[in-house]
């Protein structure tokens, strides 16, 4: 029997498809679980509705949900995620689920999990209704569970560099160094095959594909009031 | 999924005549239904690739779509699929005998 480490830091990311914990965040993910974090992601859906089949194409609506999660199982295993759950609702579905008992199960697994960390959409700036969903309800889990943890929403690209334009200011902004972890990052990209093969340039060689990365990626914060010991480290 | 064959996929259509089916129908990014039930009383497959496919349901009904170039058949359903050059589904329709996964 394995004791738990009481001072092993812990990450709870709650997505809504798979695949979005690789495009979006996959660099600080590697990152941290290099570094002996535990990681644990809810996929909301198992990204079944989504237009992308293969190219050429080899899944339909119905092979797809298995195919995405066993592709986010292997993206999984090149970032270094231990734990991974679905909530199983329909993909494009989220904004439609009960949102008392998504945010009840969000709350289950922050009591559960005691994360230092927690990762999820923005509400507003999510880009997609299922990610403004699963950021709503997970933000709503957060507060009313009264959870320690540091609340971070995962934003895109380099749209951070610039907070300003969404109301918000650089010391809102965690900026992460992820340079030394762009071959995971790529090799998760790769694992998500049915999204990625229409982007000829993620099978480019690896060092041409990997010029295609930032060396940042921007987490902004949820919970303002708690102050970060500096703004390249969510813990 | 395979390129539709006009005439296999015209055999497996009328094997859902008399009886009822579940339909998942989508255009895709647009609109999807999924399981609703219709008694299916006629269908029609035409084109010459992509192809429109038609069921007429219920004594009062039909669903038309089009750009359908893939299929896939079992004894209890029927995919159809159009997909673009690059692999992204356009539209679906699905005849089930039993309902699909929720």
């Amino acid at each position: 029997m394995t004791i738990p480490d009481q001072n092993t830091r812990k990450i709870l990311a709650v997505f809504a498809h798979p695949d979005d914990e690789s495009f979006i965040c996959g660099g600080t993910l590697a990152k941290y679980a290099s570094q002996g974090v535990e990681i644990t992601l809810v996929s909301a859906t198992r990204g079944e509705m989504g237009r992308r089949m293969g190219n050429p194409p080899y899944l339909n609506r119905e092979s797809l949900p298995a195919a995405r999660e066993l592709e986010l199982r292997q993206a999984c295993t090149c970032l270094g995620i231990e734990q991974l759950h679905f909530f199983d609702i329909r993909d494009k579905m989220v904004e439609f689920a009960d949102e008392e008992s998504l945010i009840a199960r969000v709350s289950a697994l922050i009591r559960d999990i005691d994360p230092d960390v927690v990762l999820t959409f923005h509400e507003r700036l999510g880009g997609h209704p299922d990610h403004c969903a699963i950021g709503k309800a997970t933000t709503a889990a957060h507060k009313r569970t009264g959870h320690r943890s540091h609340l971070y929403f995962i934003t895109f690209g380099d749209m951070m560099n610039h907070p300003e334009r969404f109301g918000y200011t650089r010391k809102d902004v965690i900026r992460i160094d992820v340079h030394a972890f762009l071959e995971a990052k790529l090799a998760a990209f790769r694992a998500h095959r049915c999204q990625t093969e229409i982007d000829e340039w993620v099978w480019l060689p690896d060092q041409e594909a990997l010029k295609r990365f930032g060396n940042y990626e921007y987490f902004l914060k949820g919970n303002t009031g708690t102050p970060n010991r500096d703004l390249q480290d969510l813990f | 999924m395979i390129q539709i064959s006009k005439s296999k996929v015209e055999a497996v259509l009328q094997g859902f005549i008399g009886s009822d089916a579940y339909i998942h129908s989508e255009a895709t990014a647009f609109v999807f239904v999924r399981n609703f039930k219709v008694h299916v009383t006629q269908s029609f497959i035409a084109g010459e690739g992509p192809f429109r496919v038609a069921l007429r349901f219920d004594g009062h009904g039909w669903l038309r779509m089009e750009a359908l170039t893939h299929y896939e058949a079992d004894e209890n359903k029927l995919l159809l699929a159009g997909y673009d050059d690059r692999g992204r589904l356009n539209v679906a329709l699905h005849l089930g005998k039993e309902p699909f996964p929720e």
